[in-house]
């Protein structure tokens, strides 16, 4: 087995998933913290319906996704800082619409394009080495946005309104985290898929949750978590034959429920202890 | 406009608030100056929460002004709210969020620290004094999640602290706690005003509970109705315009407001 570790593209897929799998499970404390769970899923669908545009129109497709991805998170935020609904239903709206333009725009092409439907499942294991530059590139500008406005993120997560109150630009730094995740979910996107990208960011850090009370233990299990379970994935998915993104969801997902069992929270609770 | 010789801290000259369409506060004219402790109170829906947001800076006036510290504030982030220290509802707060005790008071300093600032060894130690203050420093690596109602509305006063405030604003501080723990809080707060200086702002429904803690009562419902010391504002008369019939004031002169846990 140790020989699939020399090929170019195991190597170059491992590189990809860890820095994805770091990357979404660093963000997903946020999403996770603020309650932002559905947007992850909202923002991946409009990347997609932006990735279907850009093969339609001949457009480079990663620009239009984030295009797309940007748009969708900045109308859901504004819709509910408006008080005009709930985030998770116009998250709701515009993911079943820009899912529905994404297909609209497939059955306008011409031809079959087999990189489309690999940006809506996921293919690791084919990333080229300029893609593997675009997703470091993303994601080193995620994370240095993360790490810059590490504090007030942590605040607005808390409670946006005392944030506000307490003299931070509690509002500027709510879109940013919307902009962040929708950056996040477009590095993903190639390598896990539209449908499953949500699943990276959400997993690893509620894993993560059901373990500890501190932020900063939260924060490098979700990333341990998350990068563990991206590398295992596609060393899985390699040796048995079976697809990338499903088999680095399914690991997550079976570690999370693992994390239940033992969860001290939980433990807790069961001892008698309320807290 | 003032009432003596400090000029006043808050002051609402005329002011109005609320939405398109919804006035939840009309037409206030009130004055609160440096070192007073002063009580709002108030049925469910007469603005209570509107004030405190508005003088947070969370609300602009749709009419007439607010001045803070002499500032008109139009600004609605005017670096004067700053030395406002603030404690929410209990219940507005995630109590599961994963912090500790000490990170929790620490965010009463990033507002002061401003963008690209990590907290400094100075305010670290303004934190650890806020954590004495409430006698809570045993704590400080403690899940906030751990501790109980009581103790946690400590650390949120703590954190309030650690602004290094003027003016320390207490939205329903004891809602949700057991009789002996919201005395406990109230006796805090009090013991705060008087060592620390501090103009103290106390949003309540207990009347009971502040009446003889307070130098002023505020009494509103939607509008100003009444405001002066307890005993000019808590009259059966002024207070059955407010609440209506629910009142009952007991031998004692305790104000008892029927139905009060029922509108919980």
């Amino acid at each position: 087995m140790l020989e699939l570790f020399a090929y170019d593209f195991m190597q170059r897929s491992l590189l990809a998933a860890a820095m994805v799998g770091g990357l979404c499970s660093l963000i997903g404390v946020f999403v996770v913290l603020r309650g932002l769970a559905f947007v992850g899923a909202g923002t991946s669908h409009a990347a997609f319906a932006g990735v279907t545009l850009g093969y339609l129109v001949g457009w480079p497709p990663l620009l239009l996704a984030v295009a797309f991805g940007v748009a969708t998170v900045w109308i859901t935020g504004w819709l509910e800082e408006q008080g005009r609904m709930k985030l998770d239903v116009s998250i709701g709206i515009l993911y079943t619409a820009t899912m529905a333009l994404a297909i609209v725009f497939i059955s306008l092409m011409k031809t079959y394009n087999a990189e489309v439907y690999g940006y809506l499942f996921g293919s690791v294991l084919s990333v080229a080495g300029e893609e593997l530059v675009l997703i470091a590139g993303l994601a080193a500008l995620v994370l240095g946005l993360l790490l810059a406005f590490w504090k007030e993120l942590l605040f607005i997560a808390f409670d946006q309104e005392m944030a506000e109150a307490s003299g931070i630009p509690a509002r500027s730094i709510f879109f940013l985290l919307l902009t962040l995740v929708a950056l996040t979910v477009v590095v993903a996107l190639k390598t896990v898929g539209a449908i499953l990208v949500f699943a990276m960011i959400l997993i690893p850090a509620s894993t993560a949750y059901q373990l500890t009370h501190s932020l900063t233990a939260l924060t490098l299990y979700s990333v341990i978590i998350g990068t563990a379970t991206a590398l295992t994935g596609v060393v899985v998915s390699t040796v048995w034959d079976i697809p990338s993104g499903p088999s680095i969801v399914l690991l997550a997902t079976a570690v999370f429920f693992f994390s239940l069992v033992i969860s001290p929270k939980r433990l807790r609770i069961r001892s008698g202890h309320p807290r | 406009m003032s009432r003596g010789p400090h000029p006043p801290i808050i002051r609402f000259d005329h002011a109005s608030f609320g939405f398109p369409g919804v006035t939840a506060l009309e037409d206030i004219t009130l004055s609160i100056e440096a070192g007073e402790f002063v009580g709002v109170i108030g049925p469910n829906g007469s603005g209570k929460t509107t004030l405190c947001r508005a003088v947070l800076g969370l609300l602009a006036p749709i009419k007439g002004q607010l001045h803070i510290f002499d500032c008109a504030c139009q600004e609605l982030r005017c670096h004067h709210r700053a030395k406002i220290g603030y404690l929410p509802q209990k219940g507005v707060v995630d109590r599961d969020f994963p912090v500790t005790v000490f990170e929790t008071v620490m965010m009463g300093r990033y507002g002061a620290l401003g963008l690209f600032h990590r907290p400094s060894p100075k305010d670290r130690r303004i934190a650890m004094e806020s954590l004495a203050l409430v006698a809570m420093e045993r704590y400080k690596d403690t899940a906030l999640g751990h501790l109980s109602g009581g103790q946690q509305q400590r650390v949120f006063i703590a954190r309030a602290l650690a602004q290094q405030p003027k003016v320390l604003l207490l939205d329903e501080p004891t809602t949700g706690l057991d009789l002996p723990m919201q005395h406990n809080v109230i006796e805090l707060i009090q013991h705060l005003h008087e060592t620390l200086g501090l103009t103290v702002l106390l949003i309540t429904h207990d009347i009971n509970m502040i009446r003889s803690r307070v130098d002023r009562l505020v009494l509103l419902k939607t509008r100003l109705y009444a405001a002066g010391p307890p005993a000019d504002v808590l009259k059966p008369n002024i207070l059955e315009q407010v609440y209506g019939k629910g009142l009952v004031i007991s031998d004692k002169d305790l104000v008892i407001v029927e139905d009060y846990h029922h509108s919980h």
